[in-house]
């Protein structure tokens, strides 16, 4: 595994104020992601997984503490400029699919090349190789109402890696999927770390996932308590 | 992408495409209707004036205008008029008239009269007298004829062939009367006019009230409307001090007055209905919106631009406005074509005719009448649409997945 640090968080603290009632989601959490890592956020709900995950991921802001990605400071950048590196740097995967509805599978998988302004015949022909490479050669033309849940899922991650980011960061991915769909999944997305290199970070409270994580993060009440690196596998 | 996003949009929900759509459609094919109605209408009036009292143009002496009195008469008999239009190819005929006032008695009622002088086969090319005959006969060979209004005979109780007196006060300032049997009866479109007019020979008026061959104006028709007051302007300085020339827009400048304040009237229905429309959308796309914040959330996530976001939700709104534009006019014209041969208001006839305007309305789409709701239907559906695209695109996309 490289040691080239993909993701630092630094004395991130984050504060959510629902009409007057503030709740403390993240309270002082230094955390490094390297490239390469299959790593996994544990913990149960409330912990602070998500939270964790969007703000690494640009998706939100934390009320204190820094947050780099690939050793860019995130907090100067504009929301247009937040929303080029997401399109260049980051790929997500949602625990509900959320896949476009109105666009076919092999239309979702080319949405993130589209914003790159990659070339149609492009587009098309990558997004057909990756459909494949997660087992839905044939399915590039359906819409997501008339795909499973587990097929749904392999277009998100599919969608996740098609522009080859440096880090996936995937909710809960395996929640609303079956134990068989989710760890044909789960094995998909190793593949992918092994042969890509791509660094997975999940929020999971799924065991499944934690054991096949090679580095697992516990979080509770919104702080780490424990960081375990595994073998290699 | 914008684009596809925004016309796969379409399909999401198409009960409710539908429905937005429909509202559009039947809004502008209502206001279309409604637009060329009213302006069928102001044409009407407009027309009515200028068949039967304004024709195009008028020339008359000098004075006349502001107080017409029988003494103010053209120059030589109208011959210095006459050979100003004579031969003009904007003119496409022209009569001359003498105007008075007088009482008419028949056997059984008097009723005080506008006496119009006319010639038969000059007026029947500029005014609709002749072609709005209900009742006997427009002018023959045969002498001492009067042609009445409707309403005059109604109030005389006589009918064609029925004799009765004209009274009128000649030049010298004498009582002087002839007798004369009804030739026939008009109705035109104005009650104004069928209530108060008789119509007599110009000779026969003339040694009536003492003229010795005078007129009191001359009054033409153009070959093109649009024409008219350029028209009017060449005569005035063709004439000079001899005579004065007026457009029918300068003859009844509370025609105008009427027909604009028709116009701005039907504008702030149109506008009432507009907004209703406008707010009618932003409902449909607050809800759709709100729908699908988490699916805006995920499109930012994956690095789309807000301003992109914006632009594919305006732009829905703005096919399915666009959408329901194009059907809705084309449902508007149809309408218009339907009712070509007018629509029939006789229910309402005395009401109308007391507007100038007849019991038959003919729909008239004018251009400009049909930009306006395209217009205003286009800005409600932009200012509709874009203060949910922003609110939804201005969310960071964490808030937006949060969303339920």
């Amino acid at each position: 595994m490289s040691e080239t640090a993909i993701a630092e968080a630094t004395g991130l603290r984050k504060l959510y104020d629902t009409r007057g009632v503030e709740t403390l989601a993240l309270d002082g959490i230094d955390l490094t992601v390297h490239a390469g890592e299959f790593t996994a956020l544990a913990g149960p709900s409330g912990s602070g997984k998500t939270t964790l995950l969007n703000i690494l991921g640009a998706l939100d802001v934390p009320s204190e503490g820094t947050v780099r990605i690939e050793g860019r400071d995130l907090a100067p950048l504009s929301s247009a400029a937040l929303s080029n590196l997401r399109m260049r740097k980051l790929g997500f995967v949602f625990q509900a699919y959320n896949l476009i509805p109105v666009f076919t599978a092999r239309e979702n998988v080319e949405f993130v090349m589209e914003l790159q302004q990659v070339s149609a015949a492009d587009r098309k022909r990558r997004a057909l190789e990756v459909l494949e490479e997660v087992g839905l050669g044939g399915l590039g033309d359906k819409r997501p109402l008339e795909m499973s849940g587990g097929q749904q899922q392999r277009v998100a991650v599919a969608r996740a890696i098609v522009a080859r980011p440096s880090m996936v960061l995937a909710d809960e991915p395996t929640a609303n999927l079956d134990s068989e769909t989710a760890g044909r999944l789960l094995e998909l997305m190793a593949q992918l770390n092994r042969n890509y290199a791509i660094t997975f970070l999940f929020s999971t409270h799924d065991p499944a996932v934690m054991q096949a994580a090679r580095r697992l993060v516990r979080l509770r009440d919104g702080r780490i308590v424990s960081d375990e690196v595994k073998a290699k596998v | 992408m914008a684009w596809r996003l925004a016309w796969r949009g379409l399909y999401r929900n198409r009960r409710r495409t539908f429905v937005v759509l429909a509202a559009v459609t039947v809004g502008i094919a209502g206001c279309s209707l409604a637009i060329a109605t009213n302006s069928g209408m102001a044409v009407q009036m407009v027309k009515t004036a200028i068949a039967t009292e304004l024709g195009h143009v008028q020339i008359h002496a000098p004075g006349f205008d502001a107080e017409p009195q029988l003494r103010l008469l053209l120059e030589d008999g109208g011959a210095v008029a006459a050979q100003a239009v004579e031969g003009r190819a904007e003119v496409r005929a022209w009569a001359l008239r003498v105007r008075g006032q007088g009482l008419m008695n028949s056997p059984r009622a008097s009723v005080g009269i506008r006496v119009v002088a006319i010639q038969p086969d000059a007026e029947a090319q500029i005014s609709s007298f002749a072609s709005s005959m209900t009742d006997g006969e427009w002018f023959g060979s045969q002498s001492s004829r009067v042609v009445i209004g409707n309403g005059v005979a109604r109030r005389l109780r006589a009918d064609p062939g029925d004799k009765v007196v004209l009274s009128v006060q000649d030049l010298a300032g004498d009582l002087t009367g002839q007798a004369f049997r009804i030739g026939g009866v008009f109705r035109t479109s104005s009650k104004a006019v069928n209530d108060t007019t008789v119509l007599v020979r110009l000779d026969e008026a003339q040694r009536l009230f003492g003229l010795a061959g005078g007129v009191s104006e001359l009054i033409l028709v153009a070959e093109d409307f649009q024409a008219v007051d350029s028209l009017a302007e060449v005569l005035a300085v063709s004439l000079g001090e001899t005579a004065e020339v007026r457009s029918w827009k300068q003859l009844q400048p509370l025609l105008v007055y009427m027909v604009d304040a028709m116009d701005q009237m039907a504008w702030v229905m149109y506008a009432g209905v507009f907004i209703a429309m406008g707010f009618g959308i932003a409902n449909v796309l607050l809800m759709s919106i709100s729908e699908r914040t988490r699916e805006i959330g995920v499109m930012m996530a994956m690095g789309m631009k807000p301003r992109r976001v914006v632009l594919s939700i305006v732009l829905e709104s703005m096919i399915v406005t666009g959408l329901g534009l194009a059907l809705g006019l084309a449902l508007g014209f149809f309408c218009v074509w339907l009712l070509q041969g007018g629509i029939d208001l006789s229910l309402w006839a005395d009401g109308l005719e007391n507007l100038g305007v007849g019991a038959v309305i003919v729909p008239v789409i004018r251009l400009n009448d049909v930009v306006a709701p395209v217009v205003l239907a286009s800005v409600a559906a932009l200012l509709a649409s874009t203060w949910p695209a922003v609110r939804a695109a201005g969310l960071r996309p964490g808030e937006a997945l949060r969303r339920v």
